[in-house]
């Protein structure tokens, strides 16, 4: 009798825990001080992450956590935010967490995702953004700004501020408006689009996918575009100073809207080369293919 | 017949060597090397016009040769390989450091083969007339007049037209034949 | 310009009968030699089109350690088959029998490579990224490994039209630049696929 009271106790135990954990508001928050230029580091495997910028010396941390993940640790130290989704061992990475992060808007971030979609804004600091398939996008602040994904596409938005900006992807595709200072991305397979309102470096390449770039050069600016087989299509303006060019493929089609004719190696080689100066030729714009086609006009 | 035998017998001899070469072996690459750096060098000197340049292109030449033996063909004469490869190398040093001349038109006409000399010129003459044609003219000249490859050989090598490489054979000859003072058939 | 033959007075009849075949000023093997075999980190070397431009040797993106070294590598050398035979075959050959079921195709070693550099830290690194690439790969989400397949696929064909492109034109610089451009692309791909599946990261 005493061992079916006690079986049955823990069993009530159990169940009443089991109900505890399915009423058990499956949110999590949580707000911690934080300084106005510190490092706040996030990581979450699947889901999504939101991060936002305010104006409060402030982390705050609003969950909505799926069944599987088993908690979230928020911590702050000697200026480090930390916010960690921990998942059981047990799940293999299937627990989703939707994140959404408030943090000091001079913050640097580091943000890492793995299945899980990355989304910035209103943060001036640096920002380093990871995401193996997820899609990162974000608003640039006025400091540098690093986004890599494997299978994910990169969105980019800046206004205007000059900084240095790495973007690359292994898959997915790049693009960029509004950029501004020096460039550099990369994609194998994916597209590459690119918008800087005032470029001094950029530096461009995929090996299938097409590169699309358009920019106004600062004095002195230097473009570098390659692809093994994607498109190259550069439209370039600059003010001050012009730029130099030299557009070389060795069988795809060059065109420009400069009226110089492409030399060939020859009638019987392939390979065919552009080159030219627009104004002083103070920048240098230099585009290459194997057998992607290459087109380099003004910017209008 | 013996002729025959005997260049049988030293292609079989330079194929063992390239396939000995392939495998990382230096030495196999080094008799390759004594056998053919007297032509590449030739043609890298009379195609550059200047020594410094003409050993540059040979070293060059061989050490694409040797990073490209996977791709050759042994049953293909190495020896037009190299040359195929000399030219390159002289052709790409030449379009950095000089502008390209313009080429002549293309022409049918016909050519003697020979290039035979009305009367006996030294060979010292004949090398400096040959030194002084433009790129072209020179180029053309040198691989089919010296090196006895066909205008259709020739003009593969130089990236060129059949008509165009005739056409600057023409001119060769014309101008060899104002500087020689002698007729060139 | 000397003329190349002094002739010794010499005369002939004929263009044919003007010896082809001159004897440099010295001797050229021992300079050859040392460049067949020294370390492609040393100088750059000028392969013959044009020595490779120095904009292309400046380091590579600081985040991409395995990339620049592949960078000092592979800059002003040409990447060719034939230095270091058999050397990383063997390795690959090994990623490619431990590959699970359906990476085969990523990870054979006749696919993925067949063209060496001959920098012996560049093939110890690759040779280590590859033997991890098929688990790597497996830890992936589905949807991701699939693209990064199809990516490494395009830069195994990138890799073939390339290398049969310059086996016709063994000294252009146009093509001898894309390939190291598509070396370092692998390199990268392989880097951050190994980032990407580390442990840390909940996979």
């Amino acid at each position: 009798m005493r061992i079916a009271c006690g079986i049955t106790l823990s069993l009530l135990t159990l169940a009443a825990s089991g109900l505890a954990f399915a009423r058990e508001d499956r949110t999590f928050d949580k707000t911690v001080a934080a300084q106005p230029r510190g490092v706040v580091d996030i990581s979450d495997v699947a889901g999504s992450i939101e991060v936002s910028g305010w104006d409060r010396q402030e982390v705050s941390v609003h969950a909505e956590l799926g069944d599987e993940v088993e908690r979230v640790d928020v911590s702050s130290e000697g200026g480090r935010t930390t916010v960690k989704v921990v998942l059981p061992s047990h799940t293999h990475g299937h627990g989703e967490a939707e994140l959404h992060v408030q943090v000091p808007k001079g913050s640097e971030i580091d943000v890492s995702a793995v299945s899980a979609d990355i989304r910035v804004s209103g943060v001036l600091g640096v920002e380093r953004l990871n995401a193996v398939s997820g899609d990162v996008t974000a608003e640039l602040g006025d400091a540098d700004v690093e986004a890599k994904t494997v299978s994910g596409d990169l969105r980019l938005k800046g206004h205007g501020s000059a900084a240095r900006l790495h973007a690359s992807s292994v898959s997915g595709d790049v693009h960029l408006e509004h950029g501004a200072g020096d460039f550099e991305g990369s994609t194998v397979s994916g597209e590459l689009v690119v918008s800087l309102d005032s470029a001094r470096s950029i530096r461009a390449r995929s090996t299938s996918g097409d590169l699309r770039l358009e920019a106004k050069l600062a004095h002195g600016a230097t473009v570098e575009a390659t692809s093994v087989s994607g498109d190259v299509n550069v439209r370039a303006a600059a003010a001050d100073g012009g730029f130099s060019y030299e557009v070389s493929t060795f069988s795809g089609d060059i065109t420009d809207c400069f009226d110089i004719k492409p030399e060939h190696a020859g009638r019987y080689m392939p390979g065919s080369t552009l080159q030219g100066t627009r104004g002083e030729g103070a920048g240098h714009v230099r585009l290459k293919t194997m057998s992607g086609d290459v087109q380099l006009c003004d910017r209008s | 017949m013996a002729h025959a035998q005997a260049e049988d017998t030293r292609v079989e001899w330079e194929a063992a060597l390239v396939q000995r070469a392939r495998g990382g072996d230096t030495r196999a690459f080094e008799r390759l090397y004594r056998e053919h750096a007297g032509r590449v060098y030739g043609l890298c000197l009379r195609m550059t016009r200047d020594v410094q340049l003409a050993e540059d292109c040979t070293q060059d030449t061989f050490i694409n040769a040797w990073r490209a033996l996977p791709r050759f063909e042994t049953r293909s004469s190495l020896g037009t390989w190299l040359h195929r490869i000399a030219v390159n190398v002289s052709l790409a040093r030449r379009r950095r450091s000089s502008p390209v001349e313009p080429l002549p038109e293309e022409t049918e006409e016909g050519l003697a083969e020979a290039w035979t000399l009305e009367t006996p010129v030294e060979v010292r003459e004949i090398e400096t007339a040959i030194g002084d044609l433009p790129d072209g003219a020179r180029d053309a000249l040198v691989l089919h007049a010296l090196y006895g490859y066909s205008h259709g050989e020739a003009a593969q090598m130089l990236g060129i037209a059949e008509g165009t490489c005739k056409a600057q054979l023409h001119r060769a000859r014309k101008l060899l034949r104002e500087r020689l003072g002698v007729e060139v058939n | 310009m000397t003329a190349p033959h002094d002739g010794n007075g010499r005369k002939v009849s004929s263009l044919a009968e003007i010896p082809t075949s001159i004897e440099p000023g010295r001797d050229l093997w021992p300079n050859i030699e040392a460049r067949l075999k020294e370390s492609p980190a040393a100088a750059p070397v000028t392969t013959g089109a044009h020595a490779i431009p120095a904009h292309l040797r400046r380091a590579r993106p600081p985040w991409l350690a395995a990339a620049a070294m592949v960078a000092s590598v592979a800059v002003g050398v040409w990447i060719g088959r034939s230095l270091l035979p058999g050397v990383g075959r063997g390795v690959e050959g090994t990623a490619a029998t431990t590959a699970p079921s359906g990476f085969a195709a990523a990870t054979d070693a006749t696919v993925l490579d067949a063209a060496y550099v001959s920098d012996p830290r560049y093939q110890r690194q690759r040779a280590a990224l590859l033997r991890s690439l098929p688990a790597r790969l497996a830890a992936l989400p589905p949807p991701a490994r699939a693209k990064v397949l199809a990516s490494l696929a395009a830069i195994r064909k990138a890799k073939e039209d390339l290398e049969s492109a310059l086996g016709k034109d063994p000294s252009n610089a146009l093509l001898q630049e894309l390939l190291v451009d598509t070396y370092q692309d692998e390199m990268r791909v392989l880097t951050d696929v190994r980032e990407a599946s580390e442990p840390g990261r909940g996979i």
